[in-house]
């Protein structure tokens, strides 16, 4: 019984998604900007990072993008970043929308074209955004499109984890 | 000992056949495409609408307050 016990719960664990207190997938991907150079997680160690998983197909996605834009500037010089994870087929279709929103590239994106990131934190919608802490641990997880509402919450966690 | 192989082959298999059914929201690019919509050119659905309630003799039946009896 005990050994049936701590398979069901190694099952639960094995197909749960990106949970708040997991550590963050270290991975590298590359750049959306210049597909020939990669990126990596590790970049970001010791930051504070919002890494949001979305696609231009994807109409809440295209939604949040100028309030991230926006949340970007506000913290300008610190230590915390925005990292858009696009999963589109085709890279260009996303280059071409965030040309509209974010002209001056403040955002940092990856090309995720085979869903490595998605598949490893099982989104179970879209768009998916992980906040992570200096230590690279999922502090809070954003299941849909991030609105003013969400983004007063988002900036005074981000501001105590920067505090941290 | 059978009992402790054959329940993680089952754990296993319902979650395969979970993930083969399932659509994950990340893969819905196709689906989310214009050409997809029932109706793909939006400025005739409501013409469609409106063809859809005379060729069922009854209004309503649109929306959630309106049974579709016909008596609204």
């Amino acid at each position: 019984m005990k050994k049936i016990l701590i398979l069901l719960f190694l099952y639960v664990n094995v197909f749960a998604a990106g949970q708040v207190g997991d550590k963050a997938m270290n991975f590298q991907l590359p750049n959306l900007y210049h597909l020939d150079k990669k990126m990596s997680f590790n970049d970001y160690k010791g930051k504070v990072v919002l890494l949001n998983v979305w696609a231009s197909w994807c109409g809440g996605c295209k939604e949040e993008m100028p309030l991230f834009v926006k949340l970007q500037n506000e913290f300008k010089g610190s230590s915390f970043s925005i990292l858009l994870s696009n999963i589109d087929t085709n890279s260009q279709n996303a280059v071409s929308f965030l040309k509209g929103v974010d002209s001056h590239r403040t955002l940092h994106a990856v090309y995720d074209g085979d869903k490595i990131l998605p598949r490893a934190y099982r989104c179970i919608g879209m768009p998916s955004s992980y906040l992570i802490d200096k230590n690279g641990r999922i502090v809070d997880v954003f299941v849909g499109s991030i609105n003013e509402n969400t983004l007063f919450k988002l900036k005074a966690k981000i501001k105590a984890l920067l505090r941290k | 000992m059978y009992k402790l192989i054959l329940i993680p082959i089952l754990f296993f298999l319902t979650a395969c056949s979970d993930r083969l059914v399932r659509v994950m929201p990340y893969e819905k690019e196709y689906l989310a495409q214009d050409k997809m919509k029932l109706s793909p050119v939006d400025a005739r659905a409501e013409q469609e609408g409106h063809i859809f309630l005379i060729r069922e003799a009854s209004a309503g039946g649109e929306s959630a307050f309106q049974g579709g009896c016909g008596c609204r």
